[in-house]
């Protein structure tokens, strides 16, 4: 479970933004239970210390989220035999993480039965560990020193996971394309450079895409 | 109030972008060019998300020796695409920042 090592910092920073960001312990707890999304608590977090609209934090968080629509697209084929009942809690518990994990599980030849057991494992395995260290996270506050730099860590999470979705050359220029117009729209409110750069960045992709069809 | 408020609007719109094709509808019936756009939102979104991360640490754009953010995710980003371990890029990302942050202080 080398996955889970990425997962602690990040969930410790996570939980220590929402005590920054002005929430009680207990809406710090919420928001990272009911919402079961990183990415999406610290741009609320950003948000909320800025006394942004709820619909603008509501609306930041779901763009962000935008990625969790990939992977639910496609680990569908894979839970479409399984009743609702496991349905429900397995894409309740869908992140970057367990996607990159359980992908892996999916291409492997061999016995399917029984497999949804060891994706339930594996995720409820990040579910315990990320809300323990949200908890952790929360009931510290700042306590811990600003020169570690934990939050750096964060970054470095999203880099472990960028590089191994960057399989293309459409899929290099989605993410070069991106990460250029997310620094220069950096200016803009409410992190709408985000949004901005992650439609540029799939842009850029779907025209690499295209081009290379056409020769 | 308003916070409340946000933490249902986002843990329902999470859970229901999770749920979209899993739960509600088979991704073979979509256009292929939406499922085709569909696979550059994790680069594009991941990369919007660090590229500030590394040159904008203190919320201006910083090239030089001075943020040695950019430099550790140099070292992150060259361990990640030679392992899939995730342990690696952290590890190496923190290392090299705390010597970096030692090396300049």
């Amino acid at each position: 479970m080398p996955t889970l090592l990425g997962v602690v910092p990040f969930g410790f920073v996570a939980g220590v933004a929402a005590v920054s960001a002005g929430l009680s312990p207990l809406e710090g707890v919420a928001l990272s239970v009911l919402s079961f999304s990183g990415i999406a608590q610290l741009i609320v977090c950003q948000l909320v210390a800025v006394d942004s609209p709820a619909i603008v934090a509501i609306a930041a968080a779901f763009v962000v989220s935008l990625r969790l629509l990939m992977y639910s697209a496609a680990a569908a084929p894979h839970l479409a035999h399984l009743p609702l009942r496991w349905r429900v809690p397995l894409a309740f518990m869908l992140t970057d993480q367990s996607f990159a994990t359980v992908v892996r599980h999916f291409s492997e030849p061999g016995d399917r039965r029984h497999r949804e057991w060891h994706i339930l494992g594996l995720s409820l395995t990040l579910l315990v560990t990320w809300q323990a260290c949200v908890i952790l996270g929360v009931a510290l506050g700042a306590q811990v020193p600003a020169s570690w730099s934990l939050d750096f860590a964060v970054v470095l999470t999203f880099i472990a996971l960028l590089a191994p979705v960057v399989r293309t050359r459409a899929d290099l220029a989605a993410a070069i394309i991106a990460g250029a117009v997310a620094l220069l729209a950096a200016g803009l409110p409410y992190r709408l450079s985000l949004v901005v750069a992650s439609i540029a960045g799939i842009a850029a992709g779907m025209a690499i895409e295209v081009t290379r069809r056409h020769r | 109030m308003k916070i409340w408020l946000i933490i249902a609007g986002v843990s329902a719109s999470t859970f229901l972008l999770r749920a979209s094709f899993i739960l509600f509808a088979d991704p073979q019936r979509f256009p292929h060019a939406f499922r085709q756009a569909l696979t550059f939102v994790p680069p594009a979104v991941l990369a919007a998300i660090v590229a500030p991360g590394l040159l904008m640490p203190g919320g201006t754009l910083d090239f030089t020796f001075a943020n040695p953010r950019w430099i550790a995710g140099l070292v992150a980003l060259a361990v990640a695409s030679r392992m899939r371990n995730p342990v690696g890029p952290i590890a190496a990302g923190m290392a090299a920042l705390w010597f970096l942050q030692w090396a300049i202080g």
